[in-house]
């Protein structure tokens, strides 16, 4: 394993959904404020601004350390994130008692097939070639 | 006193060798290497394309990529639960 490697592996995995956020939050801040969407999107905004980077960093430093030497799959192992990050996601909304949205809630089953591979696809290409840029892996 | 131990001879006769096997170095140009290297700056750089998108994309990940796409097209709805859980 390289020098400080999973510092890196950490800051690589917390990279692509952070430079997400900007474009995730300024949306829901237009929603809420300009269009006054009646949602107190604000409750649970903690919940991507937060847990959900580090999480992508803990995930990633949970690969290079235990499963890259074992040549498993950064998007195999990236597409099993969303398995832990919905029900968590589910849970905060609720303790915050964020009131979602009945059409959301209907759209869930076929959400968490959709989530995995969209995970699966920006953990082997965009986590993947972070690694690989910071030789990591 | 002339005399030469054998070792001295020995690499002497190495010496004679190797320089009537080798050809003499020509340390003159032949040719201008100026057009060449114009050519080689015109030239892309090799590797230019991989370093703009380094992936060779699999046909079935371009598979995965669309069903995702028109899975969201047709269920709008799914759009804010991921962006949450993003």
């Amino acid at each position: 394993m390289n020098k400080r490697s999973l510092i890196r592996a950490y800051l690589a995995g917390i990279c692509v959904p952070t430079a997400f956020l900007l474009a995730v939050a300024a949306g829901f801040t237009c929603l809420r404020y300009v269009y006054n969407l009646p949602l107190p999107i604000e409750r649970v905004i903690v919940f991507p601004m937060a847990a959900v980077p580090n999480l992508w960093g803990l995930w990633n430093i949970l690969f290079v350390s235990l499963l890259a030497p074992r040549r498993i799959s950064v998007g195999l192992f990236g597409a099993m994130l969303p398995l832990l990050l919905a029900p968590l996601g589910f849970i905060v909304s609720r303790l915050l008692q964020f009131p979602i949205p009945a059409h959301v809630l209907a759209a869930a089953p076929i959400g968490l097939p959709v989530a995995m591979v969209l995970y699966y696809l920006a953990w082997k290409y965009l986590v993947g070639s972070l690694n690989a840029e910071l030789e990591i892996v | 006193m002339t005399h030469k131990p054998s070792g001295d001879f020995a690499e002497d006769q190495l010496r004679e060798r190797l320089r009537s096997a080798e050809p003499p170095i020509d340390a003159g140009l032949r040719r201008d290497l100026w057009p060449r290297m114009l050519e080689r700056i015109g030239e892309a750089p090799r590797g230019s394309q991989e370093r703009l998108w380094p992936f060779a994309v699999p046909w079935f990940d371009w598979a995965l990529a669309g069903i995702v796409g028109a899975t969201i097209a047709f269920f709008p709805a799914l759009i804010p639960a991921l962006l949450y859980h993003l």
